[in-house]
């Protein structure tokens, strides 16, 4: 016994760490080992007679989990063009061209005070930020990514889309009133009424796309879009996107529409008294929000993940490395190094200047480049859903490029002239577009 | 408005569309620093050397280099005997300025000041004739220009400190202490007030007891007294 603690006693701290973790990771791995060995079948069984709901649950995950690393980047992409928009350079310190400033952004309100003001519902004031970062987050289930790399495509997806996106209200008025500060509950009541109005022109505008494909379901919508790029919606309901654009920029609370936040005038109304990770949620949602409404405008009305114009050329890789058998192995022991050597000879025999481990360095990171560059093209060659991934995902970015953009120029709109806007021209406009897109349907449907 | 709707904010997103990819302003500052013009010396300041005094000799030569006569300098001259100085700060406009007085420390004007007329100053140049320029007279002096005039005017508080010798301050100190002498012409409310001092509250009182009892009142008062 005394052995023993006096052999721990001499241990440094990250020894003693590093002693206590390496036999319970070993215990962890046997214990997973022998539990996959006696378990393994019946739990596969278990799950795949489950198959929806493990889908479901992986898809939460992965979205829940998608949308932290989303939020960091919209925020430093704000930071960083308007920046530049601003003639300026914005964040360079943290990490490459500053890119990490959002993260410690995140790390800064996670370690602040979470503070609960005296009087405050402290059980609705808790759950306020909960509800408004999860109508954000589940909106993005129905939101399909690639070729069936969607969380759930039933066929009531768009309407799913505005009923939990219509729940941040209710989280807004639970924050601007549980914080028992009047400031706050007009601050709440004020971006109620905002997002209220706006909901109505942006599920309008949708309508008339609605009748147009025939179904709600989403999936099906953007499988409508395939082809050539002039099949997207956006060219059958110009006035339809055009509405849908400035309702939901309101509807996520962005300059022009910003009144509920305004940063540069009042302390974001109704999350003025939250503080640490609970104001994180609110601001994470915000730009989860911006993430979602450019997602939700790709998808509908500009082709989602289909390519504006079809590969010309058919190709059909049909390249099986599992069927090479040693060959394989060869390859991936044998071509990092080739590649390697073979990246590092012109930089090597170019000058004398150039010492052989630079030029070993240079070729390394080129072949590495060269390698990823393959299986990428290889990926979006052959396989649809990554081709469809980097559509969307490049879609989404132009249009939050957009929108970070029209924050950049556009003033504030003062709060009676969002009110008229959205009723008076919105809510008409609308109701045109639906009426039209109707009385077309009919007319062509006599013709035919 | 113009012609076309949403011209303007389309022509506004252009903008700064082109500016996103003009080249920044920003200056990286402790990396990188700004070409100084070589007749730039920044903040003037006297050194001191190693004893603890001031290495400046008061030789004014800096002062009289100066090329637009920033440079204005007093001091002892180098036996400690006469004070020296260079330069006329008061000709210079913006140390007259509101923030340069009140940054140092000067008296503010205010604008709100109404500069006094000239009056007719031979009453009070014979007044003080009466008290032979004297400031020990100067309650008297005082008085008596408050009866001559109905008040104090400011000209008149110059000329006697003028003529006496005496301080303005002083002046003003003595006539602001006494409540009698006043700085405005009288209003009317200040006459009545002057009616109901020279009258107290009592007399009328005193007034009809002494009428009620042998029909003059002044005897009464003298009686009491």
């Amino acid at each position: 016994m005394t052995v023993i603690s006096r052999g721990w006693d001499r241990l440094t701290l990250p020894g003693k760490i590093v002693f206590t973790i390496i036999p319970l990771l070993i215990a962890l791995t046997v214990g997973l080992v022998a539990v996959i060995a006696i378990l393994g079948q019946p739990i596969l069984d278990i799950l795949a007679a489950n198959l929806p709901i493990v889908r479901f649950v992986v898809a939460a995950t992965i979205v829940l989990l998608m949308t932290v690393p989303t939020a960091f980047l919209i925020i430093y992409m704000e930071m960083k063009i308007i920046a530049l928009m601003n003639l300026r350079i914005g964040p360079d310190r943290v990490g490459p061209f500053g890119s990490l400033l959002s993260v410690v952004h995140g790390l800064k309100v996670l370690m602040k005070e979470d503070f609960t003001p005296t009087g405050a519902d402290s059980l609705v004031f808790t759950w306020a930020p909960v509800v408004v970062y999860l109508a954000s987050v589940m909106t993005l289930l129905v939101v399909p990514f690639g070729d069936g790399i969607v969380g759930q495509a039933f066929n009531l997806g768009l309407l799913y889309f505005f009923a939990i996106g219509g729940l941040s209200v209710v989280g807004l008025l639970m924050a601007g009133w549980s914080s028992y500060n009047k400031y706050s509950l007009l601050g709440g009541l004020r971006s109620a009424a905002q997002v209220v109005s706006y909901e109505i022109p942006l599920t309008l505008s949708v309508v008339g796309l609605i009748l147009l494909a025939g179904t709600m379901n989403i999936d099906t919508i953007v499988r409508n879009q395939a082809g050539w790029f002039t099949d997207w919606y956006v060219f059958q309901q110009p006035l339809g996107v055009l509405i849908f654009f400035i309702a939901a920029t309101a509807e996520a609370n962005r300059t022009p529409f910003d009144l509920t936040e305004a940063d540069s005038e009042i302390v974001a109304g109704f999350a003025t008294e939250y503080s640490g990770m609970r104001f994180g949620f609110f601001f994470f949602a915000e730009y989860v929000n911006v993430f979602i409404i450019s997602a939700l405008l790709v998808t509908l009305f500009f082709g989602g993940w289909n390519a504006p114009i079809p590969w010309p050329w058919p190709v059909s890789l049909s390249i099986d490395p599992s069927s090479w058998g040693i060959g394989l192995l060869l390859l991936i022991g044998i071509a990092p190094v080739v590649l390697t050597l073979l990246f590092a000879t012109p930089f090597w025999v170019a000058s004398s200047r150039i010492k052989t481990w630079q030029a070993l360095v240079a070729g390394f990171v080129l072949a590495n480049l060269f390698i990823v560059a393959i299986i990428g093209a290889w990926a979006y060659v052959g396989l649809n859903w990554v081709a469809g991934i980097l559509w969307f995902m490049g879609k989404t970015y132009a249009f939050v490029f957009t929108f970070v953009w029209m924050r950049g120029t556009l003033p504030r709109v003062r709060i009676d002239q969002l009110m008229d806007f959205a009723w008076k021209w919105l809510l008409p406009a609308s109701l045109l577009n639906l009426f039209v897109t109707a009385a077309a349907l009919v007319v062509v449907k006599e013709l035919r | 408005m113009s012609l076309i709707p949403g011209l303007g904010l389309a022509k506004g997103m252009a903008l700064t569309l082109r500016r996103f990819f003009e080249p920044k302003v920003t200056i990286m500052y402790p990396e990188e620093r700004l070409d100084v013009t070589p007749k730039f010396r920044g903040r003037l300041q006297l050194l001191y050397d190693e004893w603890g005094t001031l290495k400046c000799e008061t030789c004014f030569q800096c002062a009289q280099a100066c090329p637009i006569e920033c440079i204005d300098m007093g001091g002892m001259d180098t036996r400690g005997r006469y004070h020296v100085h260079w330069g006329a700060p008061e000709t210079y406009g913006e140390r007259r300025e509101e923030s340069a007085l009140r940054r140092s420390g000067r008296p503010v004007p205010d604008p709100a000041y109404r500069p006094f007329g000239p009056i007719d100053l031979g009453a009070l140049d014979r007044i003080l004739e009466e008290h032979d320029h004297d400031p020990a007279d100067l309650l008297p002096i005082l008085e008596e220009t408050q009866e001559a005039y109905g008040y104090l005017p400011v000209a008149a508080l110059k000329r006697i400190s003028h003529v006496t010798g005496a301080g303005y301050a002083m002046i003003y100190g003595t006539a602001s202490y006494y409540g009698h002498l006043r700085f405005e012409p009288a209003t009317a409310e200040d006459q009545a007030r002057a009616v109901a001092d020279h009258r107290p509250p009592e007399a009328r009182y005193l007034a009809a007891l002494g009428s009620a009892l042998d029909g003059d009142g002044r005897s009464a008062k003298a009686a009491r007294a």
